[in-house]
C-alpha cells in the first residue's frame, strides 16, 4: 500500500472566480498527488470584514486587470469562465450568502456532492451569466449536480438555520485564523 | 535564421520582492523562449500613487502572508532572498527613489549593465539585509556588478539632473497606461497582442502565450495543468487554438474522464 494521502483544505466562494480556478486545479490533481482535497465553503464578504481587506475590484486598474486576467487563465486552464455582463452588480450587489449557506449544508448532508454542486453554481454565475441567489436559481444547481428536486428543496428550507448559519460562520473563522497564525521564520543570514 | 524574438517589457523596482523574483525568472528564460527582454527600471511609490493602490503590507495579515511567501518563492525559485529585520522600515521609511534613478541612468549610458546592477541593489536590500539609499551603497552595488568607482561616481552625481528624473517618470508613466497598479509588471509584446501581466506568478501563462510550455512525451508528475482531465464538454474543439495564432509548434494532449 502506498504513503497514505496528504490533506488539502480549500477554502472558496462561488462568488470568486479564482476560486474557481483554484477549485479545478485542485479537483483535477488530487488524485495524481496522492491528496485528500478537503472542500470548506466559506463567505468571502466575511473575510473581507474580519481581514479588513477591500475586493480587489474596488480599484479601477484591478478591476480592469481582473477582468482581462481571469478570461487569459480560464482559456489556459480550459474553465469555460466568461464574465457576466453586469459585474459588479454580481459580487456587490447580489453575491453569494444564500449559495454559500447552500454548499455548507450540502456538505453537511450530501459531502458526495459537494465537488458536482459547487461547480454548477460557478457554471451559472461565472460561465452563463445566471442568477445564484434565488431558490429556483440554487434548486436548478442542485438538481443539475444530481440530487433530487424534493432533497435539494428540504436542504434549502434548512440554510437559514442557526445550524447552517453556523457552520458557515466556523468555515470563515478557520479560514481567518489561518491567515493570522503563521509563524514566520526568522531568516538565516545570507550565506 | 529563425523567427525573430518577440518582445518583452519588465517594470520593476528594486524594493520589490516580487519583482526580484520575476526578473530572475525572465533572466532565465529569455535565451530559451527566444524573447528580447527589455528592463524598465520604474519606481513604484509612483505606481502607487497613481492608481490609488496601497502597498500590500500596509494590511496586517497581507504583511504576514508575504513574508511567508517570499521566503517560499525564494526557496523554490533558488533566488536567495532573505527579508530584512525591519521590513517595514525599510519598505516605507527608506523606499529606492535614489536606487531607481541610479538604474534609470546605468540604462541610459551602459544598457549592458543595467542587468547586473539592478541584480547586486536587490542582494544588497532583499537578501543581506543592506542599505540602498546612501551614495557609497549605490557605488559598491555598481561596482560589484563591473562599473569602475571612477565612472559609478559620475553617474551618481547626475541622478537628480532633469533628464535623469524624467526618465524615471515617463517609464512609470508608461507602466501606469498600461494598466499598472504594482510591480512587476510583465508586457509581452505577441504578433497581433499585447499581454500586460502582473506579479510574479503568471510565468506559466506567459510560456503558454508565448507557445513554450513544454510538454513532456510520458506523463510526468505534474503535468501542465491543461492537460489533465476535466469535466466533460469543457476542451474546445482541437482543430481550433483558441488562443488565435498557433503555438509554436507545441501540440497538447487533451484527455477528458
Amino acid at each position: 500500500m502506498g504513503p497514505l494521502p496528504r490533506t488539502l483544505e480549500l477554502f472558496y466562494d462561488v462568488l470568486s472566480p479564482y476560486s474557481w480556478l483554484a477549485f479545478e486545479v485542485l479537483c483535477r490533481y488530487k488524485n495524481i498527488w496522492n491528496v485528500s482535497l478537503q472542500l470548506r465553503p466559506t463567505l468571502i464578504a466575511g473575510i473581507m470584514k474580519d481581514s479588513g481587506n477591500q475586493p480587489p475590484a474596488l480599484l479601477p486598474r484591478k478591476a480592469l486587470y481582473v477582468k482581462n486576467d481571469v478570461r487569459l487563465l480560464g482559456q489556459y486552464l480550459q474553465v469555460p469562465i466568461h464574465l457576466p455582463k453586469d459585474f459588479f452588480f454580481v459580487i456587490f450587489e447580489k453575491g453569494s450568502l444564500t449559495a454559500m449557506r447552500f454548499l455548507t449544508i450540502v456538505k453537511l448532508e450530501h459531502p458526495e456532492l459537494l465537488e458536482k454542486v459547487s461547480r454548477e453554481l460557478w457554471m451559472r454565475v461565472w460561465s452563463r451569466d445566471e442568477d445564484i441567489t434565488e431558490p429556483q436559481s440554487i434548486l436548478a444547481a442542485a438538481e443539475k449536480a444530481g440530487m433530487s428536486t424534493g432533497r435539494a428543496r428540504e436542504l434549502l428550507e434548512r440554510v437559514s438555520t442557526p445550524q447552517v448559519k453556523n457552520q458557515l460562520k466556523e468555515t470563515t473563522d478557520a479560514a481567518c485564523k489561518y491567515g493570522t497564525s503563521i509563524d514566520v521564520q526568522p531568516s538565516t543570514a545570507a550565506q | 535564421m529563425g523567427p525573430l524574438p518577440r518582445t518583452l517589457e519588465l517594470f520593476y523596482d528594486v524594493l520589490s520582492p516580487y519583482s526580484w523574483l520575476a526578473f530572475e525568472v525572465l533572466c532565465r528564460y529569455k535565451n530559451i523562449w527566444n524573447v528580447s527582454l527589455q528592463l524598465r527600471p520604474t519606481l513604484i511609490a509612483g505606481i502607487m500613487k497613481d492608481s490609488g493602490n496601497q502597498p500590500p503590507a500596509l494590511l496586517p495579515r497581507k504583511a504576514l502572508y508575504v513574508k511567508n511567501d517570499v521566503r517560499l518563492l525564494g526557496q523554490y525559485l533558488q533566488v536567495p532572498i532573505h527579508l530584512p529585520k525591519d521590513f517595514f522600515f525599510v519598505i516605507f521609511e527608506k523606499g529606492s527613489l535614489t536606487a531607481m534613478r541610479f538604474l534609470t541612468i546605468v540604462k541610459l549610458e551602459h544598457p549592458e549593465l543595467l542587468e547586473k546592477v539592478s541584480r547586486e541593489l536587490w542582494m544588497r536590500v532583499w537578501s543581506r539585509d543592506e542599505d540602498i539609499t546612501e551614495p557609497q551603497s549605490i557605488l559598491a552595488a555598481a561596482e560589484k556588478a563591473g562599473m569602475s568607482t571612477g565612472r559609478a561616481r559620475e553617474l551618481l552625481e547626475r541622478v537628480s539632473t532633469p533628464q535623469v528624473k524624467n526618465q524615471l517618470k515617463e517609464t512609470t508613466d508608461a507602466a501606469c497606461k498600461y494598466g499598472a497598479f504594482g510591480l512587476p509588471v510583465t508586457v509581452a509584446h505577441l504578433d497581433d497582442e499585447t499581454y500586460m501581466l502582473f506579479g510574479s506568478d503568471r510565468m506559466e501563462l506567459l510560456a503558454h502565450l508565448l507557445g513554450k510550455l513544454q510538454v513532456h512525451a510520458e506523463l510526468p508528475l505534474t503535468p501542465p495543468l491543461r492537460d489533465i482531465s476535466c469535466p466533460e464538454g469543457w476542451i474546445q474543439s482541437k482543430k481550433k487554438n483558441v488562443l488565435g495564432p498557433s503555438s509554436n509548434g507545441a501540440s497538447y494532449r487533451h484527455r477528458c474522464a
